[in-house]
């Protein structure tokens, strides 16, 4: 199938040879290096289809044979999250980043680098298990009584529902982290607790906040954004909304979140907890 | 997180917004009321009160600005409001370095303007931090080994004496130490106004009042509108002192104090307050 | 005392309701997935999850009536009584999810909104806008993380599931490997819930997930674990063709009005818009009338596919439909659907708004799976009813326990005792064609409904008497060994400048091409011979495969090497297995058996792997609830 090209794209010449260059490291704590390879990609290519032509050939634009590149990736349709990494220098999901865009005449250059806030796993593979912890300490979910037949849930306004249904859209792909100034590299499990925690579990705690069952630990939620590495580590530096591909309104979560902690601060000063 | 927390952890919260609130009360509006009595250098021309002691135009700025300077120095308990206000610089200077140094910036990735305002707010950070350190240190404390010329600043010579110090030298001939002290004293001054405006603008994010993209856009127009007005205020102090010849604001200034004989009659144009002769 | 421990293999919707509803239940769950978690391939799905509603019931439908057009829908193939059961459930899963918080679709008046869906006359198709399984994804993964926090769930993410540790007929625990570290290990468990999905990659291009091997079940299979009606694949009517994989087009396009056409005249070049009504093929209306584009999909794939391969009618002779929107209005589309068109926009560069979108079937579902078993429950009426219409009165109350019985240990167990296989790894609910937003359903259900089986069979039956914990570890050591094995052989055939023609990843695609070619939407007796021929061949090179990547650190070319040396399995059951059925029915369809033979053929494909290869026989279907009909959809002659 031949998609019309957009107005915006350049029209991508059919057969030419493109070079991908990758930043490789064989682990965690291992040096990196860039290694080139010369690829025709077919028409409608994403990096995904690329790379995985690197694997089945994996030798090197000078022709040395080396391993085939290790990245990850799951849906390849831009909802999982996994493919994410940092494409001419721009954080991306790699599956929904179209050849023929970005690489349109022979002889363009792709640089491909993995997540540089996410310790590598193998070469564009990283291990984003520390924004999985950061949903707990914002316990990113709702307090339900079990999963025992106890009737529907709350009704909730079809306004209220486009809010939420966007915000609930966020798959955990890391951008936000990525682009942002204010996350950094830590390697250290210990330091995860007052180290930022990101807009994308800012932006979750929103989400539960708003929910009618959900606002019953908002008070947990809020206590965890006041102390170190909260809410008030945003440098309002707005990368992560620009980023985001799922387009979720992260500074507006942001300053959600900062009314409410403002808010709740006051509450509790003058409760003297 | 351990229950055992140290203070900064226990009253981190409480730290950051007070980060905030120093920013703009009583550094912000300090800031306000400082880059107005200085731009009275420019404004003041336009002063007819001050006429009884000036007889030029450009002299009634270099009296409005004395009386301003005057006015101050007449408040009640002004060293108590000048601690304040330097524990307040000291405690946002401190805090400020310290969270400006957890983050990285990487406007070389990502170059949209909020993330250029970002490494600005900081960069600016730093620099309004220094120059006010040298200013204060200059002017207040009087550390003239700093001041090219050797100048020090008289409350009771206002206009001159600031004149001196930005022209580098007493007698008020421009020396090339004065004018890399104007250029730092420019560079000072936008910084700080810089500062003050995109943190009032971030401010009102991190205090969420302003939530909605719409409502952070009309406050951004506010802050870019109040900016604009401080920076030029306070470019027109520089430009203004720069160019103002010391020894003739000495003039006015020891007119105001009664030390210096009033200039000749007729060199004196009529008060603008009394009435024509018939 | 000894501490029981359950172990859940997969992450998607059915793994992560197991582990939800085991965990309440007080037993401790290690929880196994090849990613982390919330990225599962259950995200993917788009449409809607089926469950009867008030508003329905009030126009006539019922709980049973959800029952009886799955069954019909999957061509009298799928045992009943847990059809029965899962529909009769399928209210209180979206109560439960609603209360978990899902972001269902609302009315003006605060209400969970409907929308139609294939194989039904009726709005019964909960939504959260175009995404889901997404949606539903997020929320089980959430309360999973809650169950985390309170140290009740472990979770072990980039592990790969190698074997099931078998001890005499009894599951007690599991070979992983981690995919980071490459570590093998043995982990205990009372019981284990397979809970892998589908198999899509088997077919190259599919709307799969990447991870979506069958790897898992494939090495269940060759464990002892019986494999039950593998030819029945799912091609999805509607995706979107690229270069590394067909994504999805939701059915929901379909369901939101979407109608699917093609110019009448063979090589009209006109731009879509410039194609006047009248010469406007609009062939799922034309031909059935009743249903129109919402026929169920076999139906809708084996009309594509008709028209463009045997009236070569595709779009500018091409193997591309259209399916056109662009009658509706933009902003009731992006409110409805606006996931999947932004899917569409991302990946084609076309506004679907605007411009009809060009679509193609692709593999979608494996309704075949792990044979499964359960306990009958109070619902067995002397006779099998008739076809049930709308506003009769349904036969059995939809309370708990008329299916099957509520919590029987034996409830999806497979062949295996202790061996439970949830959600799209199992056979058990679709027949030979799964009705559209009822996989979402299946997998909760599954994993809610079911999983107290699990609990109750460790509290009752063998586990109770003799703990996984207390057995020697001698049949653990060993089955870590013969894993390392495998991996070592497979790391020691690489070498720089490995011979391209036995890559794995080569051979992986023409396995992928050969099984889109003769595997899929139409089936034939010599196609299926040489297709076998063409896998014998693939398998002899598979022995010989070599490896670029001799790494001892996260090593990807030896996981996909011996998923493809799986997938090579599967293939040729599912090849087998379609060669044997000498019927048409569901989405299996040969062109020299075109009728349904419900004398011979209602039966269900069992396959048991062996060292002599694959023992294939058929066990009869349990159709006591309702009596096979013909299975038309209204389609007019001619």
């Amino acid at each position: 199938m031949s998609a019309q090209p957009s107005a915006s794209r350049t029209p991508p010449i059919a057969g030419r040879r493109i070079r991908i260059k990758v930043k490789r490291a064989d682990g965690p704590g291992k040096p990196s290096r860039w290694e080139e390879f010369e690829v025709q990609p077919e028409p409608n290519a994403n990096i995904i289809s690329v790379l995985q032509q690197i694997a089945a050939n994996p030798v090197t634009a000078e022709g040395d044979h080396t391993s085939p590149v290790a990245w990850d990736s799951g849906c390849l349709e831009e909802v999982c999250g996994a493919c994410t990494m940092v494409i001419n220098g721009r954080v991306r999901q790699s599956c929904s980043c179209l050849i023929d865009d970005i690489a349109p005449a022979p002889g363009d250059v792709i640089t491909l680098e993995p997540m540089e806030k996410f310790p590598v796993v193998r070469d564009l593979w990283v291990d984003r298990a520390r924004l999985f912890h950061n949903l707990k300490r914002v316990k990113a979910w709702v307090p339900i009584d079990g999963t025992y037949s106890l009737g529907h849930g709350p009704t909730e306004s079809a306004a209220q529902q486009a809010v939420r249904y966007v915000l609930s859209t966020c798959m955990s792909c890391g951008c936000c982290l990525e682009a942002c100034p204010q996350f950094t590299l830590e390697d250290d499990e210990t330091r995860w607790d007052t180290t930022f925690i990101g807009a994308h579990a800012i932006s979750q705690a929103r989400l539960f906040n708003m929910h009618e069952t959900g606002r019953q630990t908002k008070a947990d939620r809020l206590d965890a954004l006041l102390g170190p590495g909260g809410v008030s580590d945003c440098g309002n530096a707005q990368n992560c909304v620009k980023v985001c591909p799922k387009e979720i309104p992260l500074t507006e979560s942001i300053a959600a979140i900062g009314r409410a902690t403002t808010l709740h601060a006051i509450a509790q000063w003058f409760s003297g907890r | 997180m351990s229950t055992r927390q140290g203070f900064l952890e226990r009253r981190y919260f409480l730290l950051r917004r007070l980060h905030s609130l120093t920013g703009i009360v009583p550094i912000g509006l300090f800031l306000i009321m400082h880059l107005t009595t200085n731009s009275s250098i420019v404004w003041g021309m336009m002063n007819k009160r001050a006429d009884h002691s000036a007889h030029a135009v450009s002299e009634r700025g270099v009296a409005t600005f004395q009386e301003e300077v005057n006015w101050i120095n007449g408040l009640p308990a002004i060293l108590l409001i000048e601690i304040v206000l330097w524990l307040s610089i000291a405690f946002h200077a401190v805090f400020g370095v310290y969270y400006a140094r957890t983050g990285r910036f990487n406007t070389d990735r990502y170059r949209y303007q909020d993330n250029w305002r970002y490494m600005l707010q900081r960069i600016t950070g730093y620099i309004a931090l220094l120059f006010i350190f040298y200013h204060v240190a200059t002017l207040r404390w009087g550390w003239s080994w700093l001041v090219p010329g050797g100048t020090t600043w008289d409350h009771a010579y206002a206009s001159s004496t600031l004149a001196a110090a930005l022209r580098g030298s007493a007698d008020g001939n421009v020396t090339i130490g004065g004018v890399l002290v104007s250029l730092f004293y420019v560079l000072g001054v936008t910084s700080s106004v810089f500062h003050f405006a995109n943190g009032l603008w971030t401010a009102a994010i991190t205090w969420g009042i302003t939530i909605s993209v719409q409502a952070q856009r009309r406050w951004g127009m506010v802050c870019l509108g109040l900016g604009t007005g401080l920076m030029a205020m306070a470019w027109a102090s520089i430009i203004g002192f720069a160019t103002l010849d010391p020894r003739k604001a000495q003039i006015v200034e020891e007119r105001m104090l009664g030390t210096h004989a009033p200039p000749a009659p007729e060199a004196t144009p009529p008060p603008a307050e009394s009435p024509p002769e018939p | 005392m000894m501490q029981h421990r359950v172990i859940v293999v997969g992450g998607g919707l059915a793994g992560l309701a197991a582990t939800i509803r085991i965990a309440e239940a007080g037993l401790p769950v290690d929880l196994f997935s090849m990613v982390p978690v919330k990225r599962s391939h259950s995200v993917c799905a788009q449409g809607g999850i089926n469950a009867c509603n008030e508003v329905a019931r009030q126009q006539g439908y019922s709980e049973y009536q959800h029952f009886d057009e799955t069954v019909y829908g999957g061509d009298f193939l799928a045992d009943q009584p847990p059809v029965l059961e899962m529909a009769n459930f399928a209210p209180r899963v979206i109560d439960l999810l609603d209360r978990m918080g899902v972001p269902f679709n609302r009315t003006p008046e605060g209400r969970r909104d409907l929308r139609l869906f294939g194989g039904s006359l009726f709005k019964r198709t909960h939504f959260s806008g175009a995404t889901t399984g997404q949606q539903l994804m997020y929320a089980l993964d959430e309360q999973t993380r809650r169950y985390e926090a309170e140290g009740k769930v472990h979770k072990y993410e980039f592990w790969e599931f190698l074997w099931p540790v078998i001890i005499d007929g009894r599951c007690v625990g599991i070979v992983a490997q981690d995919m980071r570290t490459m570590q093998i290990r043995a982990f205990r468990a009372d019981a284990v819930v397979i809970a892998t999905g589908g198999c899509g990659l088997v077919f190259g291009k599919s709307t799969n997930s990447i991870m979506c091997t069958g790897g898992a079940a494939a090495r269940c299979y060759q464990a002892g674990v019986w494999y039950a009606n593998p030819e029945m694949i799912q091609v999805h009517p509607t995706a979107i063709p690229g270069a590394d994989k067909c994504r999805l087009m939701s059915e929901s396009a379909r369901g939101e009005g979407g109608r699917v056409w093609v110019p009448r005249k063979k090589g009209d070049t006109r731009p879509p818009r410039e194609i006047p009504e009248a010469e406007r093929y609009y062939f799922l209306e034309e031909r059935y009338p009743k249903y129109g584009n919402l026929v169920p999909r076999d139906i809708a794939t084996r009309e594509i596919f008709d028209i463009c391969v045997s009236h070569g009618l595709g779009v500018g002779g091409e193997r591309v439909v259209y399916l056109d929107l662009t009658h509706k209005d933009p902003d009731y589309l992006t409110r409805k659907l606006g996931g999947i068109l932004e899917i569409y926009e991302k990946f084609v560069g076309e506004d679907p708004r605007k411009v009809p979108m060009k679509i193609f079937p692709a593999v979608h579902y494996s309704m075949g799976g792990l044979w499964t078993t359960y306990t009958r429950g109070r619902y067995n009426p002397p006779e099998p009813a008739p076809e049930h219409k709308a506003g009769m009165a349904p036969p059995v109350s939809c309370e708990p326990g008329a299916g099957i019985a509520q919590g029987a240990p034996d409830n999806m167990m497979t062949n295996i005792r202790g061996l439970y296989a949830f959600g799209e790894v199992n056979f058990a609910y679709h027949g030979a064609n799964r009705l559209g937003a009822n996989a979402l359903l299946n997998c909760i259900f599954d994993g809610i409904y079911n999983g107290v089986s699990v609990v109750n069979f460790i509290r009752d039956d063998v586990p109770s008497r003799q703990p996984a914990e207390s057995l020697p570890p001698a049949p653990f050591t060993d089955a870590v060994e013969r894993e390392e094995a495998k991996v070592r052989r497979l790391i020691e055939t690489a070498r720089t400048g490995a011979d391209a023609q036995l890559s794995p990843y080569q051979i992986g695609k023409e396995l992928g091409d050969e099984m889109t070619a003769a595997c899929t939407v139409v089936k034939s007796g010599p196609r299926l011979e040489q297709c076998l021929v063409r896998l014998d061949e693939l398998k002899s090179r598979y022995t010989q495969v070599q490896l670029a990547d001799a790494a001892a650190w996260s090593n990807q070319s030896v996981s996909y090497a011996r998923a493809v040396g799986d997938m090579l399995i599967l293939a040729e059951i599912i090849a087998r297995a379609s060669l044997m059925r000498r019927e048409s029915r569901g989405a299996h369809y040969r062109t020299d058996f075109p009728d349904r033979h419900d004398d011979e053929f209602m039966k269900t494909t069992v396959c048991a792997f062996s060292a002599q290869g694959h023992d294939i026989s058929y066990r009869p279907v349990d159709a006591g609830l309702v009596r096979p009909r013909a299975r038309t959809y209204g389609k007019t002659e001619g």
